[in-house]
């Protein structure tokens, strides 16, 4: 075991030595030196101000600022988006913009778009309603001219009118009545005329009945077409109606009615002449407001694209000071008002750039004082920090998906990057397909550069960001392909002739007592007279089965001495004696008896019964194996088994009453053996600047781990 | 017999893996060490699976019906 003291220590295994800094800073140089450092990405600040409520910290007013201008941000998305302006994003080429005149700038840009926004909404009502006038005028002068004359319908010029039975019915009954509709000046009888809801028609008809008593008459035609209704915008079925009532008292109840009815009533002129006169002079009013409303809509987009080429940008920059500003908050003021102190934790290896950028940000805002930057003594655990490369960061995720390592604790990330693959490769197993994974592989990182800095989509963002991940689990997967024999489910001869031929020439049996084997075995992987075959299923499983007993005992094998070596490097004799001996003795006896079991009856090829011998281990320790005798020795070994575990089992228990020593630190989850023995649950992960609550595994929340170059996340 | 030979084979090829691993990538002492690590581990892991679909044939309990009619 000496040897591997002398060793030196491997990269990722344990966690970065970290160390316990203050900093205090003069208030001026403050905000540029947490940007600095957020940009960084390497310290991570201690909240001093835990106990205060949002709105009692120090940069209250900065944040809502910056919560206002993120609000304005999103609002400008949205138009863009309901406008459907495509915006490209330009590269840097815009100088850099400062705080205030970002602040400035979004405010203007609000006003602007709000209040072209709100004379469109007009314009278009105007224009809606214009519609509908001249949709009133077109039928509704139709039902007045057919009533003028009705022997003369080609004195009738408008377009689209509908000339149908019930005007004629309707007609007739008038002219039989005695109404001469051509001097209704003299008459009294009068109309109104307007355009309602379709669905609302009917209800309508029958209250106005009611209404007058029946003293009215009501003529409607349907518009044709949808119409956009003014008020709510949307396309709706209208009918046009006219309204023919004698009377004063009629006339305003009927308008009532209109109005509740939600009908809009349009005044149409009598004479013919008069009509067309206003028909004309509304299409040119329509024609008119369509240009204008066309300008209106092109100002909003050009207004919206030079917004949108820039929002990507902006919306960064915001999030950075919001970012800024709640860092700033966790920062406390001393007691002459003029300094911020800050707690935090930062890797010993990054000291020296720490300090470097300190530096920076003291000569960039002129501040007399420089900021002084200092260890102290820790009071708590330190938090985990990796220095994850490209590669490993994607491994390092998976493994902290299930907990988050204790500071100087083993690193099964390690050991992940190639077990996790594998494993998948094992459940994946074709080459074909590994083939195609492979390319798709190759393809994300030979064009690494290029989609770093683009904006992917959610899924496209997950695979990209495991593209290595992806490449070693294609070439394991060609790997276990070639050993499960499949090429997109095909089997091939590569590795030579097959093992299996017919008993005979003829192969007369060959579908009933099947092929025997005559040779060695294939020398690598699978038969390929197995696919196909009717007995297939019962080997693969079989085969299969032992194998997952095999590489689980091996790898829950792998946890336990990992832990062994943590306890040694922690000094921690007690978990080696207590915990790590155990463990080996109760996983070896049970599952490593197993593995033993299986071993060697695949070598001597006997008959015997594995489940039966493992249960009747425990049920009948003493009895007699018979044809489940394996090896010599087997039941001897079976009941030394036995009476080893249950003394195991009571040592450690007993240890752990005498001891109240917990297997588990209270605070902490070991990783170690959680990641290769046993699941353990998510452990919640952030990115930003929050710190994790007390009783949680402290994790290095660096910074804005973002790639401000080019205002991507990596 | 061939299972020797294939083991041997898989021992030399870890061998020639870490050696090239050790040439080609030579990042300071513990960054070796790790890729030693890692060529280590996928070696013992690519011979696990053969050494374990070899056995398994050596000497079977049941041998391939051909199946159809």
């Amino acid at each position: 075991m000496g040897v591997f003291d002398r060793l030196p220590p491997v990269d990722h295994l344990r966690s970065e030595k970290m160390c316990f800094v203050q900093l205090i800073m003069p208030a001026e140089s403050a905000r540029l030196a947490v940007t600095y450092l957020g940009e960084l990405g390497l310290l991570q600040f201690k909240d001093l101000n835990e106990d205060k409520s949002p709105f009692q910290r120090i940069f209250v007013n900065q944040v809502k600022r910056c919560t206002e201008m993120s609000r304005k941000l999103r609002f400008f998305s949205d138009q863009i988006n309901k406008a459907g302006v495509n915006s490209s994003v330009r590269p840097v080429l815009q100088p850099d913009i400062d705080w205030e005149e970002l602040e400035a700038k979004l405010g203007e840009h609000e006003h602007d778009l709000l209040e072209m926004n709100t004379n469109s909404e007009k314009l278009l009502q105007t224009y809606n309603e214009l519609l509908e006038f001249k949709l009133v005028l077109s039928k509704a002068g139709g039902i007045l001219a057919s009533s003028h004359d009705p022997v003369a319908p080609a004195d009738r010029e408008l377009d689209e009118h509908i000339y149908n039975k019930e005007v004629d019915d309707g007609i007739a009954y008038l002219l039989e009545e005695g109404v001469h509709l051509g001097a209704t000046k003299n008459s009294g009888v009068k109309f109104v005329s307007g355009i309602i809801l379709k669905s609302k028609a009917l209800a309508f008809e029958r209250m106005l009945f009611r209404a007058t008593r029946g003293n009215m008459f009501f003529n409607h035609a349907p518009a044709g077409e949808p119409v956009t209704d003014p008020i709510s915008g949307e396309e709706v079925e209208k009918t046009v109606f006219v309204v023919f009532f004698s009377g004063d008292q009629a006339k305003s109840k009927i308008l009532k009615i209109c109005d509740s009815f939600g009908a809009t009533c349009y005044p149409v002129p009598e004479e013919m002449v008069k009509q067309r006169h206003i028909f004309h002079e509304v299409s040119l009013r329509l024609s008119d407001l369509e240009v204008t409303l066309n300008a209106g809509i092109q100002h909003r987009n050009k207004a919206l694209e030079s917004v949108g080429s820039q929002l990507w940008r902006w919306t960064i920059m915001v999030k950075k000071e919001k970012a800024v500003y709640d860092t700033l908050n966790m920062l406390n003021f001393d007691v002459t008002k003029k300094c911020l102190v800050g707690e935090g934790w930062c890797p010993i290896f990054a000291i020296s750039q720490i300090k470097d950028v300190l530096q920076c940000a003291t000569l960039r805002s002129n501040s007399q004082a420089g900021i002084i930057f200092h260890e102290m003594d820790p009071i708590d655990s330190p938090p985990t920090y990796f220095r994850t490369d490209k590669f490993t960061n994607a491994f390092q995720e998976i493994v902290d998906a299930y907990g988050i390592a204790r500071y100087e604790e083993v690193n099964p990330a390690v050991y992940s990057v190639i077990t996790f693959p594998f494993l998948f490769a094992v459940m994946f197993g074709d080459w074909g397909h590994g083939i195609c994974l492979l390319l798709g592989a190759f393809v994300l990182i030979l064009r690494e550069k290029k989609l770093s800095s683009q904006k992917l989509g959610s899924f496209m963002e997950m695979a990209f960001g495991g593209r290595y991940v992806i490449l070693l689990m294609a070439l394991f997967s060609i790997y276990c392909g070639l050993i499960y024999n499949e090429f997109f489910s095909v089997p091939f001869h590569i590795f030579g002739k097959s093992a299996y031929e017919c008993r005979e020439k003829a192969c007369s049996d060959a579908h009933t007592a099947g092929l025997i084997k005559v040779r060695d075995p294939y020398p690598f992987g699978v038969d390929p007279s197995w696919r196909g075959s009717r007995s297939e299923l019962p080997f693969l499983n079989s085969l299969k089965m032992k194998m997952s007993i095999l590489m689980g005992v091996s790898q829950m094998n792998l946890g336990i001495v990992l832990s062994y070596f943590d306890a040694k490097f922690h000094g921690n004799a007690l978990d080696i004696r207590y915990q790590f001996m155990p463990q080996m003795i109760f996983l070896n006896s049970l599952f490593g008896y197993l593995s033993l079991l299986i071993l060697i009856k695949w070598c001597t090829g006997s008959q015997a019964d594995l489940y039966h011998v493992m249960i009747y281990m425990f049920l009948d320790p003493a009895g007699d194996l018979g044809e489940n005798q394996l090896f010599w020795g087997q039941k001897e070994l079976q009941v030394s088994n036995l009476l080893n575990n249950k003394n195991n089992m009571l040592h450690y228990l007993l240890c752990l009453l005498a001891n109240n020593y917990s297997p588990f630190p209270l605070s902490d989850t070991p990783v170690a053996y959680g990641h290769c023995s046993c699941s353990m649950d998510a452990l919640p992960k952030a990115f930003y600047l929050e710190e994790t609550s007390q009783g949680e595994v402290p994790r290095a929340h660096l910074s804005l781990p973002w790639d401000v170059r080019n205002g991507s996340r990596f | 017999m061939g299972f020797l030979v294939t083991t041997l084979i898989f021992l030399l090829s870890g061998g020639v893996a870490s050696l090239l691993s050790l040439l080609c990538c030579n990042r300071g002492p513990s960054t070796n060490l790790f890729h030693l690590t890692l060529v280590i581990t996928a070696t013992v892991c690519c011979w696990m699976m053969w050494a374990i679909v070899y056995l398994a044939q050596l000497k079977p309990l049941i041998n391939p019906i051909l199946s159809g009619e």
